[in-house]
């Protein structure tokens, strides 16, 4: 072999792996061939992947269920915490006692704390009695047990067998709370009518069995509110919305669902609207307005589905006359509702949105005090994520409690000028309720326990809060 | 007399030369095999108590797709049927089809479990780690879903080329008898 031929073969060898080298890297990629991603439903249901919602057709609850009385000791009167947010649906306490500015090192008095089923239902007090809807996880039921305000002995509970799974907890909503009767809602959407000083059952409905509802990813968080003696549900399942008198179980009117939406974690929201009085709900599907007025109760008067989204747990909060805000977590934001009569007709219209950094709320319901609205921003609010801030209408930051003051899903409540903000943690932080800056007063860990989520009560200077596993009273009054 | 001083110079050369390059080639081996041995007691990691979700480790990644993966934490998830980390906001079903998913590679299995629990399992074949799953995850759910290096991908390059981009510094050398960074 020459030298010629030895120099042809090193260059045919370079040439081939060159253009080997070449079509490599400039050759087309393997072809990938789409795939349409649909839901094959066939494949599934045969893999037992789709929810058929067979899971939820439960049979008939005996909602009479069981009582059972324990020591009897007497309790003092005191004022009432009647409802969610409190008698006016405010979540803003103008009455009782001065309240401490300041905590000992130890933090606030604990009364008493009593040992609940995983949840996270808030209590209503009546006249010394202290009432919450717990689940009795031996007993597999939601159980409305009452306590006595003064030394947290349980007095009496009643209770249904409903075996409900743990869901981030279980229990969820805050009785509904007169003289004669006390209403709730169990997380599965079973309402219970009984007598508040005696416990005694008056009765019962299934909104899923009997209403058709659809009970909420995570349960129902529906508090029940009564007005006149009537108890006011919102199924949002054959009816949107329907009034039961509470001495006799029936049902007074309904407003039929021709909108096909479904229940919220929302609760109704009693406001005068354009001089007339209205229940307010925001369903899964959009908000509606029912009327009130003992002429044409249950009629229903406006409904929007400008403002829908698939998880809405706070209520509507009324602003004026005119104006509801709503705002939700979840990436929602906020938005401003105008109403106004036109041509016989109420006309709902946004009059401005909020993006998710603005403001938004993912648990609980903004509170309204003195023209401006409040609330703890949640985790994807950039910047303002977990800050306690202070809105005005319009819609602009007045101020925010700052980046080293972040906040859960806790509650907060107004009283004697001051704010009580419960985090996730059970820490207690107490602040001056004002509309120039935020200023802390008090902070103590309160609680042991997690996800403090509850809404809280104040009833003669007593704070009752929760985190999931258990209840305890504060002594929050000034020395 | 010439040509005798000539050879010796010669055989010096070559005797010289020789044990040089020998020696050099000793050390080189040496210090490869030091430098092998040291580079195979650590391999990356990413701390997931570090990591902001910025999507930097599906682009820089030498591997594609990428090495980095998302974990899930079975412990750690509420097995919700809204899964926030599976669903796009306000997806307009509850459905495995692809406009309800946030993953945009189809990577997250949901398999009905009883009434209300959904199980989620990470697809890693498919997944890209581009982390939008784990955003959501850590803003509206129990934060289960998070990121680590897959070592049966990563090529534990001296210079990890995502470390070289990632903002909030998570990455970080470990030992490899011990590769992972688990939230709990």
């Amino acid at each position: 072999m020459n030298d010629k031929t030895v120099s042809a073969i090193i260059v045919g060898i370079s040439i081939v792996v060159a253009g080997g080298l070449l079509w490599w890297l400039l050759g087309s990629p393997t072809e990938i061939e789409p795939i349409k991603r649909v839901t094959d439903v066939e494949a599934e249901t045969l893999a037992g992947t789709m929810d058929d919602g067979s899971a939820s057709k439960e049979s008939i609850v005996n909602i009479e269920g069981i009582f059972e009385e324990f020591e009897n000791s007497p309790t003092e009167p005191s004022s009432s915490w009647t409802t969610f947010r409190g008698s006016d649906y405010s979540n803003v306490v103008t009455d009782g006692p001065a309240l401490a500015e300041s905590w000992p090192a130890e933090g606030p008095p604990v009364k008493w704390m009593v040992e609940l089923g995983e949840g996270h239902s808030g209590a209503g007090v009546f006249n010394g009695k202290v009432y919450i809807l717990d689940y009795d996880e031996e007993e597999e039921g939601d159980s409305l047990r009452c306590f006595s305000l003064s030394d947290g002995k349980e007095l009496w509970r009643r209770w249904y067998k409903a075996p409900t799974k743990k869901n981030h907890g279980v229990s969820r909503t805050v009785p509904a709370i007169t003289e004669k009767y006390t209403v709730t809602i169990g997380p599965r959407c079973h309402v219970m009518c009984v007598d508040t000083e005696t416990g005694n059952f008056r009765w019962g409905i299934d909104m899923v069995a009997e209403y058709g509802t659809e009970v909420p990813l995570w349960y129902t968080g529906q508090c029940p509110i009564i007005d006149n003696g009537v108890a006011i549900l919102a199924p949002v399942g054959s009816n949107l919305m329907m009034g039961v008198d509470c001495e006799t179980g029936k049902v007074l009117w309904e407003t039929p669902n021709e909108l096909g939406w479904n229940m919220s974690h929302s609760s109704i929201m009693p406001m005068t609207l354009l001089g007339k009085k209205t229940y307010v709900y925001c369903a899964i599907g959009g908000i509606f307005g029912v009327s009130a007025e003992p002429e044409d109760v249950g009629k229903l008067l406006w409904s929007s589905n400008v403002w829908t989204h698939s998880v809405t747990s706070p209520s509507p909060l009324a602003i004026d006359d005119s104006r509801i805000f709503l705002t939700a977590g979840y990436g929602s934001g906020s938005m401003m509702l105008g109403l106004k009569e036109e041509g016989g007709e109420i006309k709902v219209e946004p009059l401005f949105e909020l993006d998710k950094k603005v403001f938004g709320c993912e648990q609980q319901t903004p509170v309204f005090y003195e023209g401006h609205i409040f609330g703890i921003l949640p985790k994807d609010a950039a910047a303002l994520r977990g800050q306690f801030v202070c809105m005005n209408p319009d819609g602009e930051i007045v101020w925010s409690s700052g980046k080293m003051e972040r906040f859960g899903l806790g509650p907060f409540m107004f009283a004697d000028d001051k704010v009580f903000i419960l985090d996730d943690n059970g820490e207690l932080t107490l602040i001056k309720a004002s509309l120039d800056k935020y200023e802390q007063l008090a902070r103590h860990k309160v609680l042991p326990g997690h996800d403090a989520w509850a809404p809280m009560a104040l009833v003669d200077g007593f704070l009752l809060l929760r985190d999931n596993k258990r209840m305890a009273c504060l002594d929050v009054r000034a020395k | 007399m010439a040509a005798e001083q000539e050879s010796i110079k010669r055989e010096d050369f070559i005797g010289k030369v020789s044990s040089r390059i020998a020696t050099f080639f000793l050390g080189l081996v040496g210090g490869l095999a030091v430098f092998g041995a040291r580079r195979k007691n650590t391999v990356w990691q990413l701390d997931p108590t570090k990591c902001v979700s910025c999507e930097k480790c599906s682009t820089e990644c030498v591997m594609s797709p990428s090495a980095v993966k998302c974990v899930q934490d079975y412990p750690m998830c509420g097995y919700c049927r809204l899964c926030f980390g599976y669903f796009q906001p306000n997806a307009p079903e509850l459905t495995s089809a692809a406009e309800n998913q946030l993953c945009p590679t189809d990577a997250i299995e949901r398999l009905f479990i009883e009434d209300p629990y959904w199980e989620y399992n990470i697809l890693e074949d498919k997944c890209i780690g581009c982390s939008k799953c784990v955003l959501a995850c850590e803003v509206f759910g129990n934060a289960s879903f998070y990121l680590q290096i897959r070592h049966d991908v990563c090529v534990n390059c001296n210079m990890c080329a995502i470390a070289r981009h990632c903002p909030s510094d998570a990455f970080q050398r470990v030992p490899a008898d011990d590769p992972y960074l688990l939230k709990v």
